[in-house]
């Protein structure tokens, strides 16, 4: 069996953003949407300030897919989890089902208006996104299904993301695998996205994450401010 | 098993490779980019594969959007009402009738006053700067000027001159690397000298030891650093000073290297002796106990090398012995051209020193200098730049207009809030008889004041300049470019033919301009073309030599030492003390706070994916990351003033003030705050004073003590 991760090694990571324009680049989704995100996680009791790549989780229980009435939503044998734009009906149960928040709409609008058009013509099927249809990272699985890595870790200059294969012993993935451990790993979803962060913090990022997630973040607002706290 | 159709699937065959560079952060030498395209449309880019500065950062990936952006220029624009008129009317002209406009006033202005009155400038990018040197020097100017010469890089290099001979920021760290120095740069976030904080934290985990220096807590410093040294702006001369105090006192400097090869080591030794570590810590707020043990660290886990920062020392009026000062630190250990320390590269590329950053000399007519010598403009205010910096200091452009020295103004990638107190170099730059710019947007800050703006083709539709790694040159395979664009080179050529020597301007034609370069070393552009992806290399006469200052290869006398009057590193500069400068490195109070100015601002703390005022609307995509300034201030700070997160404040200096959005933040220390530059609608540097350092001419962008209320 292949069952792809990632692993996050927040020792390295520099909110440097490469990543969040790599996925941009190559996935260009709409105004708004960010499939991979920085969190900008402070203490000041701790001192400390944390930078968290963030996306979808890939996970091996996703709760996603039951939530979706229509069955849009579905997990590769590899245990990529995709989103079927042309069977979703907006609904939005999967949104709310997420344990991390990361599934969001599709904009009606292009970035440039008048060039969406010829640009659409031309563009693959992994840039196509349909407006109002549910929208988050795909593991770059058209990357992963012709050997390369996901446009995230491929372009990491801190080389803080791992890709890989859970079940392949030789995976560089495996060698710190130990190390790492899932965020809101309570919520029984199984994710495949792993980081590896000291202890205390791991807490500070957990539980900054859910505070996000109850509080209702909106995308109206900028990321810079959207994805920062303060924790106590 | 669902399955996505992917881009090489039914367009087999119809996509090819490019290969270009990318302008982004206005780094030289350039990052590698490469792309695929179709009917010569950019699908997709990434790292070009196996290229010395490589990963790409973000701002790499969005020069694809800034590609595609509809609001590029596209056409020569000329303005048909007022300078500064809130619509200056700009309305589309040829190239013809742009090309005879610039000169016939190019020729006027020689005729009627003299060459060195026009003023040639390039900015952001940088790529420009060979081909309008050439320009500037043939046509007969002596006054070229550029970023770097304004507020950026110079400064620094000058102190480097000054001190060692050589210019350096320091290298990244080798296999023999046992402690790094990194010194006023976040390599995290920005090219210095690329994205290669990976292979920092690649050193890190091998064991080399980082010391940073920076009032701010960078990615650089919570990820790396073993002592982070979170020293005052502006105090970077006593930090040093108690370093090496701790150093000399300790005994932990290499003494045999110090009293052999270190002018005025006894008068440093002198100088350096009041600055006890208790004393630093009331100057520079470090504590005493950090500044110890960073010493020790340094002193003993060598060799040592050093990463220092184009302007982060250099933005204050003490500018050039600041940065003087952390130059001697590796120099008193005994650090300099070791392997593993500061190292000056043994054999660079003939007729090329520091790629693109100076040109090759040749190429650029710098021959035709000396004898213009005494017509530029920075002469008497900025005489030991002006012997030492072949690019004249610009900051007193306002004065050179006012007085009628300066009557045009040719800029590529000019950017006018670059400038302190921006309004007044527009008022200027909007009162000569005639001014153009070159560039890939309408800049509203900058082009309501010129007369003709230039549509510039970007990276991924340019030939020149290709790059130079070391001894490895690289080409570039672009696109044609959009609308009526043409690259920069290809500008500076045709003005230049059209100036009346075609034959010296190769017609025009910008390959022809880089092969004349590139025949230095026997080969043309078909070669970089053959090796598109390789690069070709240039094999180099002999190894690498370390310790060259015995061996002459340091002097162009060949005589052993260093590249300074004394033949030594010099702590005691003989050209300083030439021109009445304090020779030392001295350490000089910054502005002082008070109670209604209790706060020091910080213009220019960058973020990653932005660099100067670019990357706004040019890629909508960086401008959803952030959309507006926002000024860093420490939480207890924003506390007892009473902000929150997203708080409109009114942040004040005696010299301006603004609105921006406070961000409370530890990333500042207490008692400092901090804005991005270049926000056209916030522009910090209207809150900075046109004040400058006697030695450098650099303005002090981070030593303004500031005021912060809550709007």
């Amino acid at each position: 069996m292949t069952r792809y991760a990632i692993i996050v090694d927040l020792n390295r990571c520099t909110g440097c953003m490469t990543c969040v324009l790599a996925c941009k680049e190559e996935n260009d989704t709409g105004p708004g949407v960010w499939w991979n995100k920085i969190l900008e996680i402070e203490s000041e009791d701790l001192d400390n300030i944390n930078y968290v790549r963030y996306a979808c989780m890939h996970c091996d229980s996703p709760p996603c897919v039951d939530a979706c009435p229509e069955g849009a939503i579905s997990r590769r044998p590899d245990g990529i989890v995709l989103i079927d734009q042309e069977k979703c009906k907006a609904h939005g149960e999967c949104a709310g089902a997420c344990p991390y928040g990361v599934i969001e709409i599709n904009p009606g609008q292009g970035y440039f208006s008048e060039k969406k058009k010829t640009i659409e013509k031309t563009a693959p099927d992994f840039q196509r996104h349909l407006p109002g249809k549910a929208s988050k990272c795909t593991l770059c699985v058209h990357r992963i299904d012709r050997g390369k890595d996901p446009a995230c870790v491929a372009g990491c200059p801190s080389k803080a993301l791992i890709f890989g294969d859970l079940d392949d012993p030789n995976s560089k993935i495996r060698e710190k695998l130990r190390k790492a451990g899932p965020l809101l790993g309570q919520k029984k979803a199984n994710p495949k996205v792993f980081y590896i962060i000291s202890g205390s913090l791991f807490y500070l990022i957990e539980n900054s994450v859910k505070r996000d997630l109850r509080a209702g973040a909106s995308l109206d607002r900028p990321l810079y401010l959207l994805n920062r706290y303060n924790c106590k | 098993m669902q399955e996505y159709n992917i881009w090489d699937t039914g367009v087999e065959g119809q996509e090819s490779e490019g290969y270009t560079f990318c302008d982004g952060c206005n780094e030289v030498p350039f990052c590698g980019i490469k792309f695929y395209q179709k009917d010569n449309n950019i699908t997709r880019i990434e790292s070009w594969p196996g290229f010395p500065a490589s990963p790409l950062c973000s701002k790499a990936y969005a020069t694809v959007q800034r590609l595609k952006n509809p609001n590029r220029l596209l056409y020569p624009l000329k303005r048909t009402r007022p300078r500064g008129a809130s619509d200056p009317g700009f309305t589309r002209i040829s190239w013809d009738e742009a090309y005879e406009t610039i000169v016939g006033q190019l020729t006027r202005i020689r005729k009627d006053y003299s060459p060195h009155h026009a003023f040639f400038y390039v900015g952001d990018p940088k790529e420009p700067r060979a081909a309008v040197q050439r320009l500037a020097f043939t046509y007969g100017s002596a006054n070229y000027g550029c970023e770097s010469s304004v507020g950026c890089r110079r400064a620094a290099q000058l102190a480097e001159l000054l001190t060692y001979g050589f210019p350096t920021m320091g290298n990244l760290p080798t296999e023999q690397t046992g402690v790094m120095l990194i010194w006023g740069t976040n390599p995290a976030y920005s090219g210095q000298p690329f994205m290669c904080h990976g292979r920092l934290a690649d050193a890190r985990e091998r064991g080399v030891k980082f010391i940073v220096v920076d009032p701010r807590k960078t990615p650089t410093a919570t990820t790396l650093a073993d002592v982070h040294l979170r020293a005052r702006p502006g105090t970077t001369a006593a930090l040093a000073a108690g370093m090496m105090h701790v150093m000399f006192k300790e005994g932990l400097y290499d003494r045999a290297f110090s009293e052999k090869w270190i002018h005025g080591l006894d008068s440093l030794m002198d100088y350096t002796k009041e600055f006890t570590p208790e004393k630093v810590e009331e100057i520079t707020r470090v504590p005493a106990e950090k500044v110890v043990d960073a010493a020790r660290l340094y002193a003993t886990s060598g060799p040592g090398g050093l990463l220092t920062g184009a302007q982060g020392t250099t933005h204050n009026l003490n500018a050039t012995n600041n940065h003087r000062a952390l130059l001697l630190i590796p120099a008193i250990c005994g650090y300099l051209d070791i392997p593993g320390g500061v190292k000056k590269s043994t054999e660079p590329l003939e007729g090329m020193p520091g790629p693109w950053a100076e040109g090759p000399p040749v190429f650029t007519r710098k021959d035709l200098l000396p004898a213009m010598q005494a017509n530029r403009l920075d002469l008497e205010d900025f005489p030991v730049w002006a012997e030492k910096i072949f690019e004249v200091q610009a900051n007193h452009l306002v004065e050179w207009i006012r007085e009628g020295k300066v009557k045009a103004f040719l800029g590529w990638g000019l950017n006018m809030m670059i400038w302190p107190q921006t309004h007044e170099y527009q008022e200027a730059i909007a009162s000569l008889d005639f001014s153009m710019a070159v560039d890939y947007f309408y800049r509203p800050q900058t082009h309501p004041f010129v007369d003709i703006v230039l549509p510039a083709a970007m990276n991924f539709e340019r030939l020149a300049p290709f790059a130079i790694h070391g001894r490895k040159i690289f080409g570039r395979k672009p696109v044609p470019p959009a609308g009526e664009c043409k690259e920069d080179w290809q500008i500076a050529l045709e003005i230049g033919a059209r100036l009346g020597d075609p034959e010296e301007f190769f017609n025009g034609d910008v390959e022809a301009a880089c092969n004349e370069i590139l025949s230095m070393w026997d080969i043309t552009y078909d070669d970089l073309r053959k090796n598109q992806e390789s690069g070709v290399l240039i094999p180099a006469k002999g190894g690498e030599v370390y310790r060259k200052y015995e061996t002459g290869d340091l002097r162009p006398d060949g005589k052993p030492g260093f590249n300074t009057p004394s033949g030594k590193i010099e702590a005691f500069s003989k050209v300083l003390e030439r021109y009445g400068y304090p020779a030392l490195p001295e350490y000089k109070e910054p502005m002082k706070t008070s109670s209604e100015y209790p706060f020091i601002l910080i213009s220019g703390a960058r973020v990653p994916y932005i660099t100067h005022s670019k990357w706004r609307d040019d890629a909508p995509w960086l401008l959803e990351l952030q959309s507006e300034p926002v000024l860093s201030i420490h939480p207890k700070d924003a506390k007892k003033n009473g902000v929150h997160t997203g708080d409109m404040v009114r942040l004040k200096t005696r010299f301006g003030e603004m609105e921006v959005k406070a961000k409370p933040t530890i990333m500042v220390p207490i008692g400092v705050v901090s804005v991005m530059h270049g926000w056209a609608n916030s522009n910090v540097n209207e809150l900075i004073p046109r004040q400058f350092d006697p030695i450098s001419g650099f303005p002090p962008y981070k030593e303004v003590v500031c005021s912060v209320l809550k709007s």
